[in-house]
């Protein structure tokens, strides 16, 4: 290397590390803040997803398909949110899913009634969807209303239908304009009720009685 | 040579001592300069969108023009583009770590748009035409100026759509019940349409002003002329 390029190596070098410094500080004082800012905004989303809810119990779910009670949201691993009203009576589970959207991984939660087997609630918790078209996953009323009683039964996949074309209780009617990020919703609950209704089913009693 | 021809007329000659007041409206970044173009027509479809783009945008462009300028008699001219995505990178990540960690509410307004900073243009124009090359305070004063002044702007775009194209302003209904919106400008088309005509807007007000000013001076010049002879 001639001396001429020295400066700029070093330059880049010190700028970089200055940067990544900067960003690991701001990670390490910020992360408890944000951690518990989450579990606020999940509790939150859990009482809007089950109305009258009074008490809540999260279980992880394990590798092996069995379930143990979380006292925080510390953890990687799917978690269930059941919900009971002040007489201690079963409501219903919140379920966290997930799932590549448009711009990048987009995070839900949704609530599934397992005595029914339908979704009564869907909830998106982060997105970086476009704002104005992807991003009215999350607030567009005709698309919300989709998931006041959408069929997760077996025998038909939850799918994700073009706009103005819903005929069957299991199918998704897609938003004008942002289908990607409605497909993705699609495939997510799909997903996620394929793999977590199993589990469900067989601690069902376990859950209701809340230990 | 001939000038080239150019769709808007050229802005104003920088007025370097009052960096603040030259981004915030002698040189505004959208209605002078015509800048940050993408997050201007892409995310104005509501004033409160635009507001909080704005703002989040004020805050990068005043931290990294601030790290620019300090460290710029040290960044050799053939990495200085290079240097300067990295610290504005690094402040955008910043940004969005501190209101995740400061608000929810405000990283709920927020959240979706801190990322789009990195795409703005104007964020990478002020350090090469100005923090690049100017002390550190008024580096500060060009970043916090420009960062308002592409607020405004945004919050001006933001007022039209809004209002035209859902009836509310902030999401307080303004019209009765009777109101059609005119959904055309919460779309895309909208945007270019209201940005067209602030443009337009902008535009006849300044050359306005100018021909006010030369006509004022003209007859300052007659006068002076008059006294003489």
């Amino acid at each position: 290397m001639n001396s001429s390029g020295i400066p700029m190596v070093r330059t880049l070098t010190v700028v970089s590390l200055l940067c990544g410094l900067l960003i690991v500080l701001t990670d390490v004082n910020t992360r408890g803040r944000i951690r518990h800012n989450q579990e606020i905004i999940m509790r939150e989303s859990v009482a809007q997803l089950l109305p009258g809810i009074q008490k809540q119990i999260i279980y992880s779910i394990e590798p092996s398909g069995d379930l143990t009670i979380s006292t925080g949201l510390q953890g990687d691993g799917p978690r269930l949110f059941a919900g009971y009203d002040a007489g201690g009576r079963f409501l219903g589970v919140v379920i966290e899913a997930a799932e590549r959207g448009y711009a990048d991984v987009i995070s839900a939660m949704y609530a599934y009634d397992p005595d029914k087997k339908v979704i009564t609630g869907f909830k998106v918790i982060d997105m970086k969807e476009t704002p104005g078209l992807g991003n009215r996953i999350g607030s567009d009323p005709e698309f919300t209303s989709n998931f006041k009683s959408l069929d997760a039964s077996e025998g038909h996949p939850i799918a994700t239908v073009k706009h103005g074309t819903k005929k069957n209780p299991w199918e998704i009617d897609a938003i004008s304009g942002a289908t990607i990020s409605s497909r993705a919703v699609g495939r997510m609950l799909d997903a996620s009720v394929k793999s977590t209704a199993p589990v469900i089913a067989h601690n069902l009693d376990r859950i209701k009685r809340g230990d | 040579m001939s000038e080239p021809l150019s769709c808007h007329p050229a802005p104003p000659p920088e007025t370097t001592d009052r960096p603040f007041l030259n981004g915030l409206w002698r040189q505004n970044p959208v209605f002078v300069m015509v800048l940050g173009m993408c997050p201007t027509l892409a995310i104005t479809n509501s004033v409160r969108n635009a507001l909080a783009m704005g703002l989040a945008t004020t805050f990068v462009m005043v931290c990294s023009n601030g790290m620019i300028s300090l460290i710029r008699k040290l960044i050799p001219k053939q990495v200085r583009i290079a240097t300067y995505i990295a610290i504005i990178a690094t402040w955008v990540t910043v940004v969005d770590y501190l209101v995740k960690a400061i608000s929810i509410d405000v990283y709920k307004a927020l959240g979706a748009y801190i990322p789009l900073i990195v795409s703005n243009c104007l964020v990478l124009e002020r350090p090469e035409a100005y923090a690049g090359k100017k002390p550190v305070g008024k580096s500060l004063l060009d970043g916090l100026g420009m960062g308002l002044g592409f607020a405004f702007a945004l919050t001006c775009l933001g007022t039209v759509r809004e209002v035209l194209g859902a009836g509310t302003f902030l999401g307080v209904p303004l019209f009765g019940k009777d109101f059609e919106p005119w959904v055309l400008f919460l779309l895309p088309p909208g945007g270019f349409i209201a940005l067209a005509m602030w443009l337009l807007t902008f535009t006849l007000w300044r050359e306005r002003k100018e021909k006010i000013r030369r006509q004022a001076q003209q007859a300052e010049l007659r006068q002076a002329l008059e006294v003489i002879l």
